[in-house]
């Protein structure tokens, strides 16, 4: 086994537990710190890959920016400190397996019948200039979709915050 | 003797490189707050028309070696209802950040761990790893003052982060680099406190002692209401671990505003290294400053500070000097 291998399966390992103890974990401050770790996983996936950037991006805003303001949701909302386990009821126990082995044929289908070639060598030194590049030529029009996205979000949680304030 | 060079030769010269530069972190990180412990006392002392620490050793220089003993020999207490994990992870996750952020400051011309081609990302991404080690140690605490301290530090630290990127972004767009070493070589010209930045540094700085919990925006650990914040329930080694990143917080910041805006190691007659490290101290020194002559300010001013004046200037400031750089 190369090194290479045993540094792939050790971040596979972070990922996995970090996604079991946001799936699992009866305490929502512990699921947040699952999905931190699973986010640092991704990020030493991307590492991995040669894409130092896109991984560095995946810890400022996922890490940073995102799991900071659900940690800032929670805090304000009146955090539960200890849930009970609902996935233990009968019906919702299995409503969750039948999305479970749904979503995981479709995966599974879609990876399977993909057909996988290697990264070319060319590709996979991509600067950070270049993804600038690709970002706002051959991409722009995702680009630009998901910037109306966000607007649209943004104007609808103003809307939401200036009602509820009317409403006191 | 064992061989260095046999050493080297088996593991690889960028691995010894990493280790050895890791070594020497550490080094740093533990003289540094030594010093910042002592300087910080001398500087309240005599700002307050105090003396400060005299009494062990000449001008009290020992004083910080007594404390360190005291805290290492301190029985380490963990209160009854604390959350265990979370209350025994805070104060190690609180030192990633600090590890990896002198992995890619440049001390010198070649004195630099490794030169990685998105170094400012780094920094950024990892320091919000020390919020996120308050929020633990705030959480596990099982405390309410903790906990408040925690959730004002999330608060703070959200607000902050955002033009602390702001304004680091036109320097990097003006030296048309992210790593470090490129926007300190770029500065041969003029630093970029001259150079246009000017109000990006003063952003920069602002929200830096922000991010730093410094006073006058340490309300995560307002002794007046809060006991200590979120390390209140911590004792010995532990709150040590706290305050030991906090003061390797403040250099870090104090160095990425001497790389950004005051040409990092760049300087005449004296070595880079030494020019690195009066600039850096001298912007510590800044921050103390700051702590025992500004009053706390309120958490809504605060908040309507970050969020009302800095971005709305950081952000024209960013599209000017794209604008301009454009033309």
């Amino acid at each position: 086994m190369h090194l290479a291998d045993v540094v792939f399966i050790i971040i596979l390992l972070i990922t996995m537990a970090g996604a079991l103890i946001t799936v699992l974990s009866g305490s929502i401050i512990y699921a947040l710190m699952g999905l931190i770790a699973t986010m640092f996983g991704i990020a030493g996936m991307y590492v991995y890959l040669n894409a130092p950037f896109i991984a560095m991006m995946q810890i400022l805003i996922y890490v940073g920016a995102i799991s900071i303001l659900i940690a800032f949701a929670i805090m304000l909302a009146g955090p539960m400190f200890k849930r009970p386990k609902e996935w233990t009821k009968p019906v919702k126990f299995i409503s969750g397996a039948i999305a479970a082995i749904v979503s995981f044929v479709l995966f599974f289908t879609v990876v399977m019948r993909t057909e996988w070639s290697g990264i070319k060598a060319a590709e996979a030194n991509m600067t950070t200039k270049d993804i600038g590049r690709a970002l706002f030529d051959r991409f722009m029009l995702p680009f630009e979709l998901i910037s109306l996205l966000i607007v649209v979000s943004i104007i609808g949680a103003i809307m939401l915050a200036l009602y509820s304030r009317k409403e006191k | 003797m064992c061989d260095l060079a046999a050493i080297i030769n088996i593991i690889g010269k960028e691995t010894a490189r990493l280790i050895l530069g890791l070594i020497g972190v550490l080094i740093v990180v533990v003289v540094n707050a030594l010093v910042l412990t002592w300087v910080e006392r001398k500087v309240s002392g005599h700002m307050q028309k105090r003396i400060g620490p005299k009494e062990v050793g000449p001008y009290g220089l020992i004083q910080p070696f007594a404390d360190g003993l005291k805290l290492l020999g301190k029985e380490l207490l963990t209160p009854a209802n604390v959350d265990k994990p979370l209350y025994y992870l805070a104060p190690v996750i609180v030192f990633i950040p600090v590890l990896v952020s002198f992995i890619v400051i440049p001390f010198d011309g070649f004195l630099q761990v490794k030169d990685i081609n998105v170094g400012i990302l780094v920094i950024l991404a990892f320091s919000s790893l020390s919020v996120l080690s308050i929020l633990i140690a705030g959480w596990g605490s099982n405390n309410k003052y903790s906990l408040i301290g925690a959730t004002r530090s999330v608060a703070q630290n959200i607000a902050y982060e955002i033009p602390l990127l702001l304004s680091l972004l036109p320097v990097a767009f003006m030296a048309n680099s992210l790593s470090l070493r490129d926007i300190v070589e770029v500065q041969r010209q003029g630093w970029f406190v001259w150079r246009w930045q000017f109000f990006a540094f003063l952003i920069y700085f602002i929200a830096a002692t922000a991010e730093t919990n410094r006073t006058p925006f340490d309300l995560p650990e307002a002794e007046s209401e809060l006991v200590a914040g979120f390390h209140t329930e911590y004792s010995g080694m532990r709150f040590a671990l706290f305050f030991l990143a906090e003061y390797t917080n403040i250099f870090i910041a104090s160095a990425i505003a001497t790389t950004f805006f005051l040409g990092g190691y760049l300087g005449p007659v004296l070595p880079g290294i030494v020019w690195f490290f009066i600039k850096t101290y001298f912007l510590v020194f800044v921050i103390m400053w700051f702590r025992w002559t500004f009053p706390r300010v309120r958490f809504d001013q605060l908040l309507n500070f970050s969020w009302k004046i800095l971005i709305p200037v950081a952000f024209a400031n960013l599209i000017l000097t794209g604008g301009i750089l454009k033309l």
